[in-house]
């Protein structure tokens, strides 16, 4: 039965591996080959098509940290708790894609490299915020209280999160309101780029997220088999 | 005709009173208004709209270096982040490997 599962869940990920790569290939001609350059920044606004979707990536991997955080709490199970560790792993991943694409993309539209706008500057406290989970977990074979005490960040960093997305909104900032704002948007060509893109970074944040959780569980189990093998 | 008179002095005291003591609207302060627009400014030169290039384009800033550090960026951290997975994959199974031989060799005992 359980082979049955592993062989399953293995067709299930070399299905999700195999369209992550096709789309990444087409995403990467749609924004080369498709879309046009923009009038004002020139092509440095290309930086924008792997900028904002990788935003969305964090996105979900600090979601998906911060609810098996959640759970581990509610259940102490630690399959959650191996969800909770690889969705902050991700997720500071892509965090740290948009804290250096991000300047590269503002030295040519804003001048400088950073500016403390209200986005930029809660998607660093965001990438802080679980830059200390990891820090806690990093230590040596976390205990049921380091365990619980990085669940609890995730699900502080987790607050942060509609910060993020809603601060270019309710405060003044120069950040872009192309996508979130009231503004014209973007051109046809740019929108499916973008959309495609999107779909891009939701395959590659699922397959990362599968992949470390599950080395987390064997670490689990590695843990679990050395803490029997103490008591014998 | 007292009391006319005494009502068109009142009369003309209470219209000419607040006349007098009205002043006059203050110059609107131009340090003021400066930073009203400058904040009115930043706000409409926020991007707005992406509007693809007709005709050729000059940059001063290199924008294709910029873009190109971008991508680059991308695919070295996540090769990094593969690198990671993979080389905790191998740890932990060997780890795993041995701790089982262990225990095997424990109940051998």
């Amino acid at each position: 039965m359980s082979g049955t599962r592993q062989s399953g869940s293995s067709t299930v990920w070399s299905l999700l591996l195999f369209a992550t790569l096709a789309l990444f290939a087409a995403t990467l001609y749609a924004i080369f080959i498709v879309a046009p350059v923009e009038q004002q920044m020139g092509i440095v606004q290309k930086i924008f098509y792997f900028h904002v979707p990788s935003a969305y990536a964090m996105y979900i991997g600090f979601g998906v940290s911060a609810v098996g955080s959640a759970v581990y709490l509610l259940k102490r199970d630690p399959r959650w708790d191996a969800l909770g560790v690889a969705g902050a792993e991700v997720g500071t991943l892509f965090c740290l894609i948009v804290l250096l694409t991000g300047p590269l993309w503002a030295r040519k539209a804003w001048g400088v490299w950073w500016t403390w706008d209200p986005r930029l500057t809660t998607t660093l406290l965001a990438g802080m915020i679980f830059a200390a989970y990891l820090a806690l977990r990093s230590m040596g074979d976390a205990g049921e209280v380091e365990k619980r005490f990085a669940a609890g960040l995730a699900l502080f960093g987790l607050v942060d999160l509609p910060l993020i997305h809603y601060s270019v909104q309710r405060w003044r900032g120069v950040h872009p309101t192309v996508i979130t704002g009231k503004g014209g948007g973007l051109e046809s060509e740019m929108y499916w780029t973008l959309g495609l893109s999107f779909i891009a970074f939701t395959g590659l944040a699922a397959l990362l997220i599968w992949a470390r959780a599950s080395v987390e569980r064997q670490r689990e189990e590695s843990a679990r088999l050395r803490l029997e093998l103490m008591h014998r | 005709m007292r009391a006319l008179i005494a009502a068109l002095v009142l009369g003309c005291t209470m219209l000419i009173t607040p006349m007098a003591l009205a002043e006059s609207p203050p110059e609107p302060d131009t340090a003021d208004s400066e930073a009203q627009d400058a904040q009115e400014d930043a706000a409409t030169e926020r991007a707005t709209q992406f509007v693809g290039v007709e005709g050729p384009e000059a940059e001063s800033v290199p924008g294709g270096a910029l873009m190109l550090a971008a991508y680059a960026i991308v695919w070295v951290l996540l090769f990094l982040f593969l690198l990671r997975i993979r080389g905790l994959q191998r740890q932990t199974a060997e780890e795993l490997e041995r701790l089982s031989a262990q225990i095997r060799a424990s109940e051998d005992r």
